[in-house]
């Protein structure tokens, strides 16, 4: 047998155990779930479905009643929403963090963290009870020693969509936060010693040094980001809608919905068409943003 | 008014502001862990206060005798260690032939992980149910295993090769050169050199398995059952029932073990998530 041969024989059998638990586990429940989305499969239809071709892709994508259209838009606004503000908001604390005499910048960015290191499910439901609970919340209780009326922070849809953003905020800022200081770090000096040297002011150099040289370190974690968000499922579903404790808004991210249509009304043939549209966009997500392995431009 | 005051003044400035965020942001946690040790259960008053007149143990003790928490625990241990042992088992070589071998279909298959990489296991939750429940591995620990596995498997080939590839080929180079054959070359070079990205993708999993719910609770119907999170997800206070004391201890408790992993592991999490995965 000569070398190459061989070599590529021990590259199969090293990485044939992973590959088929993948296969196994993950890619063959995908294809099943293409198929269910060509059936009828619902609570009624457990066993004796029958295939009924692209009528739940046309159910989601043509019949705006139905709710997907509108659950995809919700979710967009819901992306953009919450990078702008997290790239804005991170920007700053980062740079505050960055000004040269804080000596107490280490204790700041161990506490600004803390939101990160907390189990995510944990954390949104202490914001739940703790936070926006309508009796013992402690905004509520805080409405009521200025002698204001309590508010359901929760049950109307613009408010509920506030209260997720700002929780999906105080998750998601530590990271970003770390990630804009380690950007803002690796900036040389020198570069704005002479800018001062030439009288330009902060805006100035926010707008022609610092942003332009984080750009490309952070928009790994930029584009990561996004997808996360755009994914994100805990924080509406947890706040807002889980069983037996709806809270009365009805806001609906494309994750949550699809979840509602498989798990509470058991619509798993619908369902499953929602999870193959939310697959390909994700598909075509990943090709507009050019994420390749990443040794394509380097190595191999 | 000199330049030095002037400075000095913005800093104290800084200063302040940095303390009034820090303590924004830590409010959630700070009620709940001042709720959890309140020993008067005043709710209700207004007049809370986050330092509690009365400090009591008794609602942690609530959760250790009141609540099956060591149950749950038992389980969610159970469901970690045989995930890990199978993503890793199988990770470690799969990672390790992907970044150092060429072999024919090799980008082909690295395209279609990154892709399955993206794809939140959530969605093919109504398939997984459909192909375990003839299984008979509903309620069972080995069918959330099974999920588990399959997703964290992804994760770890994908998270290690891009350490691997971080690890220079030359050394391995001059030891073949020496005549050591392949199994020697990964059990006594690759491996003591990959003992960071082994540690940091073994922590992301047990903390995948300790934190999540939403399989958890849809597959695991019995309290006997439970893993962690889905036992606390139980235990939440609602607007009717529940009690909020007991279920901040809970929280408490259950992600102090997460913190402390967290906190130990911080600087290689950053750099152990950004440099493998993804690049733009």
């Amino acid at each position: 047998m000569n070398r190459k041969k061989k070599n590529t024989l021990f590259a199969y059998a090293w990485s044939a155990p992973s590959l088929l638990l993948i296969l196994l586990i993950v890619i063959f429940p995908i294809l099943y779930t293409g198929y269910i989305s060509l059936t009828n499969m619902n609570v009624y239809h457990w066993n004796d479905y029958e295939i009924i071709g692209l009528e739940n892709y046309k159910d989601a994508l043509f019949v705006f009643d139905n709710g997907f259209i509108k659950a995809f838009l919700v979710t967009i606004l819901w992306t953009i929403v919450n990078m702008v503000l997290q790239l804005i908001i991170a920007f700053i604390l980062a740079s505050m963090l960055n000004i040269r005499k804080l000596k107490l910048r280490n204790v700041y960015k161990t506490l600004l963290i803390f939101p990160w290191a907390m189990p995510g499910y944990v954390s949104i439901l202490l914001w739940k009870t703790g936070m926006f609970n309508s009796q013992f919340g402690l905004l509520n209780q805080w409405l009521a020693s200025v002698g204001e009326e309590p508010v359901r922070w929760l049950n109307s849809d613009v408010m509920a969509f506030i209260c997720c953003t700002v929780v999906n905020l105080w998750l998601a800022l530590p990271f970003m936060i770390t990630i804009i200081d380690g950007a803002l770090q690796s900036i040389d000096k020198s570069y704005y010693e002479s800018a001062l040297l030439d009288g330009a002011t902060w805006m100035e150099r926010t707008r022609y040094i610092t942003i332009p040289m984080i750009r490309a370190i952070i928009a790994p974690s930029v584009v990561i980001t996004v997808f996360t968000t755009f994914k994100q499922f805990d924080v509406i579903y947890l706040l807002t809608q889980q069983v037996g404790s709806k809270t009365g808004a009805d806001i609906h991210t494309i994750m949550t919905y699809a979840y509602e249509n498989a798990f509470i009304t058991n619509n798993y043939g619908y369902s499953s068409a929602i999870s193959m549209i939310i697959f390909i966009i994700l598909i075509l997500f990943s090709m507009v943003t050019n994420m390749k392995p990443k040794e394509e431009e380097g190595r191999a | 008014m000199s330049k030095k005051v002037k400075e000095g003044i913005g800093l104290t400035f800084v200063n302040i502001f940095f303390i009034v965020i820090c303590f924004v942001t830590l409010v959630p946690i700070l009620y709940a862990f001042s709720v959890s040790l309140n020993a008067n259960n005043s709710l209700l008053s207004s007049d809370f206060s986050f330092i509690p007149e009365h400090l009591t143990l008794n609602n942690y003790k609530a959760v250790f005798t009141e609540e099956p928490i060591l149950l749950w625990l038992k389980n969610s241990l159970i469901l970690a260690v045989v995930t890990l042992v199978l993503s890793l088992g199988t990770g470690v070589p799969a990672a390790y032939v992907f970044s150092r071998k060429k072999f024919p279909g090799r980008k082909a298959i690295l395209r279609i992980l990154i892709l399955l990489y993206a794809f939140p296991s959530l969605l093919s939750m109504t398939a997984l149910y459909k192909l375990l429940s003839p299984m008979g591995l509903i309620n069972t620990k080995i069918g959330l295993i099974i999920v588990y596995t399959g997703t964290e498997a992804v994760f770890a080939l994908w998270n290690m090769k891009g350490y691997f590839d971080t690890i220079p080929v030359e050394i391995e180079e001059a030891a073949t050169i020496d005549g050591a054959s392949s199994v020697q070359i990964v059990t006594r070079i690759v491996l003591p050199l990959a003992k960071p990205t082994i540690a940091v993708t073994a922590m992301m999993i047990l903390i995948y398995v300790w934190n999540e719910y939403i399989f958890a609770i849809n597959f695991m119907t019995g309290a006997d059952t439970y893993t962690l999170a889905g036992g606390l997800y139980s235990l939440q206070a609602t607007e009717m029932s529940g009690s909020w004391p007991i279920f901040a201890a809970a929280s408490i408790v259950v992600s102090i073990p997460i913190l402390i992993v967290f906190f130990a592991l911080q600087k290689n999490m950053t750099t152990g998530l950004t440099s493998g995965g993804v690049k733009g």
